[in-house]
């Protein structure tokens, strides 16, 4: 039974997503496509898997499933927001994400659906036309469109490090200018949250998070690629609600990111248990026991990757026998340690001529302990040979 | 005791006398906190690395890493409370204006100065305003800045384990430390490097104590079990 008092609630939520969808639905279409639901039909799902895929979106963003006719309705009207999508210093591994699956998913359906008005992987304009597409864009949708950033930015006396078009804008400068007329910008990936692989030590181009370059508010999107999930799911919180989500401390919507991996794994059992894989293809990994040992970091990483898997929805990494690498964390690279290993055998830059290479913080410890009971065994003989003064 | 010893006692009545150094309470926290830290560290390598595992059965009631982990937070617990009061009663505790007459000494070169030379062997003693001389002090001091480092750096890691009641509580101030530190890793890998420091400490702590029983001649061992220290009348 619910209580009276959170119904209503509910029903005030529902009525404005109501309005937020018939506001979009007045809105003119960016151009003339096929509808939404035509496009799912002929790519082989019927309305049964449409209704789950609204169904399964409802619950990801904690709503009632009464909400699950509503969701349905406002990916109908999501090609009436614009939105720029922009490659920094990245791989495109988070467009590979969503896009590049053996069987399109609706994910990916929608993906394709929405109206990206740039997005350099999958637009068919290249050269200065393909300039000209994001210089209109922004000026014809200014304060108005949806802005998504992958990569990082370099910045400082490296900022051309990336330099894009025959204009020779850096990144820098057009995510700045791109996102001072945003109506809301998300960054997909660590990458564009944090500075990712490339902002890792040394980070010879200085590359940067999008916050970093932007006054503006960056909604993060983490993860090496985040599962396509998170990525609609933030594009649909935005569509329905019209606010930003309820955000973590690292701007990171608090539905996705709100739990560690470590709070929502299912080998958590045997981490409580004491049980733990030695090494790979021993008998615990047979068994399915836990992956600390062998370096899974889901105990410093917040995520759902457990909840939505990917590839379909498939497996991911845990459940696959491989832990966590901490990859929506800032910086995992440089704080998280080695891949395999746990992290108290993090190895610390500690040169010396070689001497310090392979050096964990318990090695250190070691060593100045040592140092400590060499110091105090020939303290305390000299002072039992020669007395300290009265 | 020997003859010989009970005499020289005797001889020296008229010039030593037994004062309070440590109080009841001085001398509680300090035993509770040696205990605490001892079993912290212990846990705490296992929780870094668990180096044992139990004899696996069809019963899935053995929950031993849990088990590590709850000894590590009650004990976590009472350290905090020990820190606590320590901290607060040296800085309004009456009995333990002592301790506070120390911070003198640590302004001044000449005290350092002989006190370094005391334990190179080349200098005299000083005389002292407090209860402690500037080098103790001062580990003293990088003692309780590791203590609230790694009392911090816990409560980050308690309240991403327990959710409810105080952690629910301390969250969200503790995810803003945890943003401070840069990330729960980082936390992780302070909170390790941190004890360690207290073990250097321990160590060094531990042979200061043996060497001032063995050539201060104060009793000053005797102290921190009886509260009392020999001193000359003055």
């Amino acid at each position: 039974m619910v209580l009276n008092g959170i119904d209503e609630s509910y029903d005030t939520l529902h009525n404005k997503f109501k309005d937020r969808i018939e506001y979009l639905e007045n809105l003119p279409k960016i151009d003339e496509k096929r509808p939404i639901e035509d496009v799912i039909k002929e790519s082989g799902f019927g309305r049964r898997d449409f209704l789950k895929w609204a169904g399964a979106i409802t619950a990801m963003l904690s709503l009632p499933s009464t909400f699950t006719p509503l969701m349905a309705d406002a990916i109908k009207v999501a090609d009436r927001l614009p939105i720029i999508w922009l490659h920094m210093a990245e791989c495109t591994g988070c467009t590979e994400s969503l896009l590049r699956s053996a069987n399109p998913t609706i994910d990916s359906l929608i993906f394709d659906h929405i109206s990206l008005e740039y997005q350099e992987t999958i637009m068919t304009a290249a050269g200065w036309q393909a300039e000209e597409n994001l210089e209109n864009a922004m000026k014809k949708y200014k304060d108005r469109y949806i802005l998504m950033v992958e990569g990082g930015i370099p910045s400082a006396d490296t900022e051309h490090y990336l330099t894009i078009g025959g204009h020779g804008k850096t990144g820098k400068a057009t995510a700045q200018e791109a996102s001072e007329n945003a109506a809301v910008i998300f960054a997909i990936g660590t990458c564009s949250a944090f500075g990712g692989v490339q902002a890792a030590s040394p980070n010879p181009s200085n590359a940067v998070s999008l916050s970093e370059v932007t006054d503006r508010t960056v909604i993060n999107v983490p993860g090496c690629p985040p599962s396509e999930k998170n990525i609609v799911g933030t594009l649909m919180h935005y569509l329905l609600y019209g606010t930003l989500p309820a955000l973590d401390v690292y701007n990171r919507p608090k539905w996705a990111y709100r739990l560690r991996i470590h709070d929502l794994c299912e080998r958590r059992g045997h981490f409580d248990a004491g049980e733990f894989v030695e090494q790979f293809g021993d008998e615990g990994a047979k068994d399915g026991y836990c992956l600390y040992k062998v370096g899974c970091k889901g105990p410093y990483t917040f995520n759902n990757c457990s909840k939505q898997k990917f590839n379909q929805g498939t497996s991911w990494p845990v459940q696959a026998g491989f832990g966590c690498m901490g990859c929506s964390e800032p910086d995992f690279w440089d704080t998280m340690g080695t891949v395999n290993e746990p992290l108290s055998d993090k190895l610390y830059n500690t040169t010396f001529g070689g001497m310090g290479a392979d050096a964990t913080a318990d090695r250190i410890g070691l060593t100045l302990l040592t140092a400590t009971a060499v110091g105090i065994a020939g303290h305390a003989a000299i002072s039992a040979y020669k007395n300290p003064k009265e | 005791m020997a003859k010989s010893e009970e005499n020289s006692i005797e001889e020296h009545k008229e010039e030593i006398e037994r004062e309070l150094e440590f109080s009841a309470g001085y001398r509680w926290q300090h035993w509770i906190r040696a205990i605490s830290i001892v079993v912290l560290i212990g846990t705490g390598f296992y929780i870094a690395v668990p180096f044992i595992s139990p004899v696996q059965t069809a019963q899935p009631d053995n929950f031993l890493y849990a088990l590590f982990r709850s000894w590590h937070i009650i004990f976590g617990f009472i350290l905090t409370y020990v820190i606590f009061y320590k901290s607060f009663m040296f800085l309004y505790g009456q009995k333990y204006q002592m301790e506070r007459d120390a911070i003198k000494d640590v302004f001044n070169i000449k005290i350092w100065k002989k006190q370094i030379g005391y334990y190179l062997l080349v200098s005299k003693h000083p005389k002292l305003s407090g209860v402690y001389n500037p080098i103790q002090f001062m580990a003293y001091a990088g003692f309780y800045v590791m203590m609230f480092f790694l009392i911090l750096t816990g409560f980050i890691l308690y309240v991403h384990v327990y959710h409810d009641g105080l952690g629910g509580f301390l969250y969200s101030p503790m995810r803003y430390f945890e943003v401070a530190f840069g990330g729960l890793a980082m936390v992780r890998e302070i909170h390790h490097i941190a004890m360690w420091g207290v073990i250097l400490f321990i160590v060094g702590h531990i042979y200061m104590a043996i060497y001032n029983a063995v050539f201060g001649k104060e009793g000053a061992i005797d102290a921190i079990f009886s509260g009392m220290k020999w001193h000359k009348k003055h």
